[in-house]
Protein backbone atom coordinates (compact mmCIF):
# COMPACT_ATOMS: atom_id res chain seq x y z
CA UNK A 1 0.00 0.00 0.00
CA UNK A 2 1.25 3.49 -0.87
CA UNK A 3 0.75 6.56 1.26
CA UNK A 4 1.42 10.31 1.25
CA UNK A 5 2.42 10.51 4.89
CA UNK A 6 5.90 11.86 4.24
CA UNK A 7 4.59 14.59 1.93
CA UNK A 8 1.81 15.58 4.31
CA UNK A 9 4.22 15.69 7.22
CA UNK A 10 6.73 17.77 5.23
CA UNK A 11 3.99 20.23 4.23
CA UNK A 12 3.37 20.88 7.90
CA UNK A 13 7.06 20.95 8.71
CA UNK A 14 6.59 18.27 11.35
CA UNK A 15 9.33 15.94 12.46
CA UNK A 16 8.74 12.19 12.60
CA UNK A 17 8.99 12.43 16.37
CA UNK A 18 6.26 15.07 16.48
CA UNK A 19 3.93 13.04 14.29
CA UNK A 20 4.70 9.98 16.40
CA UNK A 21 3.69 11.89 19.51
CA UNK A 22 0.44 13.04 17.90
CA UNK A 23 -0.37 9.47 16.85
CA UNK A 24 0.75 7.91 20.13
CA UNK A 25 3.24 5.60 18.41
CA UNK A 26 7.03 5.38 18.27
CA UNK A 27 9.17 7.29 15.75
CA UNK A 28 10.25 3.94 14.31
CA UNK A 29 6.61 3.15 13.57
CA UNK A 30 6.14 6.48 11.76
CA UNK A 31 9.25 5.71 9.72
CA UNK A 32 7.95 2.23 8.85
CA UNK A 33 4.63 3.78 7.80
CA UNK A 34 6.28 6.44 5.65
CA UNK A 35 8.47 3.96 3.82
CA UNK A 36 5.36 1.91 3.06
CA UNK A 37 6.82 -1.15 4.73
CA UNK A 38 4.16 -1.25 7.41
CA UNK A 39 0.45 -0.86 6.77
CA UNK A 40 -1.45 0.68 9.69
CA UNK A 41 -4.51 -0.84 11.31
CA UNK A 42 -7.85 0.80 10.56
CA UNK A 43 -7.93 2.66 13.91
CA UNK A 44 -4.46 4.08 13.26
CA UNK A 45 -5.35 4.95 9.66
CA UNK A 46 -8.43 6.85 10.90
CA UNK A 47 -6.28 8.65 13.46
CA UNK A 48 -3.80 9.64 10.75
CA UNK A 49 -6.67 10.90 8.58
CA UNK A 50 -8.06 12.93 11.48
CA UNK A 51 -4.69 14.50 12.25
CA UNK A 52 -4.09 15.52 8.63
CA UNK A 53 -7.80 16.44 8.19
CA UNK A 54 -8.09 14.41 5.03
CA UNK A 55 -10.09 11.34 4.01
CA UNK A 56 -8.24 8.03 4.37
CA UNK A 57 -8.40 7.33 0.62
CA UNK A 58 -6.53 10.55 -0.15
CA UNK A 59 -3.66 9.48 2.13
CA UNK A 60 -3.53 5.75 1.40
CA UNK A 61 -3.82 4.07 -1.97
CA UNK A 62 -3.42 0.54 -3.31
CA UNK A 63 -0.19 -0.42 -5.08
CA UNK B 1 9.73 4.67 25.17
CA UNK B 2 5.93 4.59 25.05
CA UNK B 3 3.92 6.16 27.84
CA UNK B 4 3.38 3.92 30.84
CA UNK B 5 6.35 1.67 30.11
CA UNK B 6 8.54 3.36 32.74
CA UNK B 7 5.81 2.70 35.30
CA UNK B 8 5.83 -0.99 34.36
CA UNK B 9 9.61 -1.12 34.74
CA UNK B 10 9.43 0.58 38.15
CA UNK B 11 6.65 -1.75 39.31
CA UNK B 12 8.62 -4.74 38.04
CA UNK B 13 11.71 -3.71 39.97
CA UNK B 14 9.57 -3.20 43.06
CA UNK B 15 8.03 -6.63 42.49
CA UNK B 16 11.44 -8.28 42.12
CA UNK B 17 12.62 -6.62 45.33
CA UNK B 18 9.44 -7.73 47.12
CA UNK B 19 9.97 -11.32 45.93
CA UNK B 20 13.60 -11.24 47.09
CA UNK B 21 12.53 -9.99 50.54
CA UNK B 22 9.84 -12.69 50.70
CA UNK B 23 12.37 -15.35 49.70
CA UNK B 24 14.83 -14.23 52.38
CA UNK B 25 12.08 -14.21 55.03
CA UNK B 26 10.76 -17.56 53.79
CA UNK B 27 14.24 -19.09 53.72
CA UNK B 28 14.97 -17.84 57.24
CA UNK B 29 11.66 -19.23 58.48
CA UNK B 30 12.35 -22.54 56.72
CA UNK B 31 15.83 -22.82 58.26
CA UNK B 32 14.47 -22.05 61.73
CA UNK B 33 11.61 -24.53 61.32
CA UNK B 34 13.90 -27.29 60.07
CA UNK B 35 16.44 -26.67 62.85
CA UNK B 36 13.67 -27.08 65.43
CA UNK B 37 12.56 -30.25 63.70
CA UNK B 38 9.16 -28.85 62.68
CA UNK B 39 9.71 -29.61 59.00
CA UNK B 40 12.29 -31.50 56.96
CA UNK B 41 14.99 -29.33 55.39
CA UNK B 42 14.29 -30.55 51.83
CA UNK B 43 10.55 -29.98 52.18
CA UNK B 44 11.14 -26.46 53.50
CA UNK B 45 13.53 -25.68 50.64
CA UNK B 46 11.03 -27.03 48.11
CA UNK B 47 8.27 -24.83 49.55
CA UNK B 48 10.45 -21.69 49.43
CA UNK B 49 11.76 -22.33 45.91
CA UNK B 50 8.32 -23.31 44.59
CA UNK B 51 6.80 -20.12 46.01
CA UNK B 52 9.61 -18.03 44.56
CA UNK B 53 9.31 -19.73 41.15
CA UNK B 54 5.54 -19.20 40.97
CA UNK B 55 5.84 -15.56 42.05
CA UNK B 56 8.67 -14.88 39.58
CA UNK B 57 6.83 -16.45 36.65
CA UNK B 58 3.57 -14.67 37.57
CA UNK B 59 5.47 -11.37 37.71
CA UNK B 60 7.17 -12.11 34.38
CA UNK B 61 3.85 -12.93 32.74
CA UNK B 62 2.26 -9.78 34.14
CA UNK B 63 5.22 -7.70 32.93
CA UNK B 64 4.96 -9.22 29.46
CA UNK B 65 1.22 -8.60 29.19
CA UNK B 66 1.46 -5.06 30.60
CA UNK B 67 4.28 -4.28 28.15
CA UNK B 68 2.44 -5.78 25.20
CA UNK B 69 -0.76 -3.78 25.73
CA UNK B 70 1.14 -0.49 26.05
CA UNK B 71 3.48 -0.65 23.06
CA UNK B 72 2.21 0.60 19.70
CA UNK B 73 0.74 -1.65 17.05
CA UNK B 74 3.87 -1.95 14.90
CA UNK B 75 5.96 -2.97 17.90
CA UNK B 76 3.25 -5.49 18.78
CA UNK B 77 3.32 -6.90 15.25
CA UNK B 78 7.09 -7.27 15.53
CA UNK B 79 6.67 -9.31 18.71
CA UNK B 80 3.91 -11.43 17.17
CA UNK B 81 6.10 -12.20 14.15
CA UNK B 82 9.06 -12.90 16.43
CA UNK B 83 7.00 -15.22 18.61
CA UNK B 84 5.54 -17.19 15.71
CA UNK B 85 8.37 -17.36 13.19
CA UNK B 86 11.31 -17.07 15.59
CA UNK B 87 9.80 -19.26 18.27
CA UNK B 88 8.68 -21.85 15.72
CA UNK B 89 12.13 -21.81 14.11
CA UNK B 90 13.73 -22.40 17.49
CA UNK B 91 11.29 -25.22 18.21
CA UNK B 92 12.07 -26.79 14.83
CA UNK B 93 15.80 -26.79 15.59
CA UNK B 94 15.10 -28.20 19.05
CA UNK B 95 12.83 -30.80 17.49
CA UNK B 96 15.76 -32.17 15.49
CA UNK B 97 17.66 -32.78 18.72
CA UNK B 98 14.61 -34.35 20.36
CA UNK B 99 14.24 -36.79 17.44
CA UNK B 100 17.98 -37.51 17.46
CA UNK B 101 17.73 -38.29 21.17
CA UNK B 102 15.51 -41.27 20.30
CA UNK B 103 18.31 -43.01 18.36
CA UNK B 104 20.36 -45.81 19.96
CA UNK B 105 23.62 -43.91 19.52
CA UNK B 106 22.20 -41.01 21.56
CA UNK B 107 21.80 -43.40 24.50
CA UNK B 108 25.59 -43.85 24.54
CA UNK B 109 26.29 -40.10 24.62
CA UNK B 110 27.87 -38.70 27.73
CA UNK B 111 26.45 -35.24 28.08
CA UNK B 112 28.02 -32.58 30.25
CA UNK B 113 26.05 -31.60 33.32
CA UNK B 114 24.89 -28.04 32.80
CA UNK B 115 22.43 -27.82 35.67
CA UNK B 116 24.24 -27.13 38.91
CA UNK B 117 26.69 -29.95 38.16
CA UNK B 118 23.95 -32.55 38.57
CA UNK B 119 23.37 -35.53 36.25
CA UNK B 120 20.05 -36.84 37.57
CA UNK B 121 16.92 -37.09 35.35
CA UNK B 122 15.38 -33.84 36.66
CA UNK B 123 18.61 -31.96 35.91
CA UNK B 124 18.75 -33.35 32.37
CA UNK B 125 15.06 -32.49 31.84
CA UNK B 126 15.73 -28.93 33.02
CA UNK B 127 18.80 -28.71 30.79
CA UNK B 128 16.69 -29.77 27.81
CA UNK B 129 13.96 -27.27 28.66
CA UNK B 130 16.48 -24.44 29.07
CA UNK B 131 18.15 -25.45 25.79
CA UNK B 132 14.82 -25.34 23.95
CA UNK B 133 13.97 -21.99 25.54
CA UNK B 134 17.36 -20.64 24.46
CA UNK B 135 16.80 -21.77 20.85
CA UNK B 136 13.36 -20.16 20.82
CA UNK B 137 14.74 -16.95 22.30
CA UNK B 138 17.53 -16.83 19.71
CA UNK B 139 14.94 -17.28 16.97
CA UNK B 140 12.74 -14.65 18.59
CA UNK B 141 15.58 -12.13 18.72
CA UNK B 142 16.66 -12.77 15.15
CA UNK B 143 13.16 -12.37 13.71
CA UNK B 144 12.39 -9.33 15.88
CA UNK B 145 15.58 -7.63 14.66
CA UNK B 146 14.89 -8.62 11.06
CA UNK B 147 11.30 -7.29 11.29
CA UNK B 148 12.47 -3.83 12.27
CA UNK B 149 15.47 -3.79 9.92
CA UNK B 150 13.18 -4.65 7.01
CA UNK B 151 10.98 -1.66 7.87
CA UNK B 152 13.61 1.01 8.25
Amino acid sequence: MNNRLKVLRAERDWSQAHLAELLGVSRQTVNALETGRYDPSLPLAFKIARIFEQPIESIFSED
Amino acid sequence: MAKGLWKILALSLAGILAIMVLVVIGAAAAVLASERGLVQKDAALLAVVATMAVLMMALSLWLGVAWMVRIDEAAREAHKAAWFYGGSGGLAVGGVFIILASTPSAARLTLPAWFDGRTDPAAYAATGAVGLMALMLIGYGVVWGWWWLARR
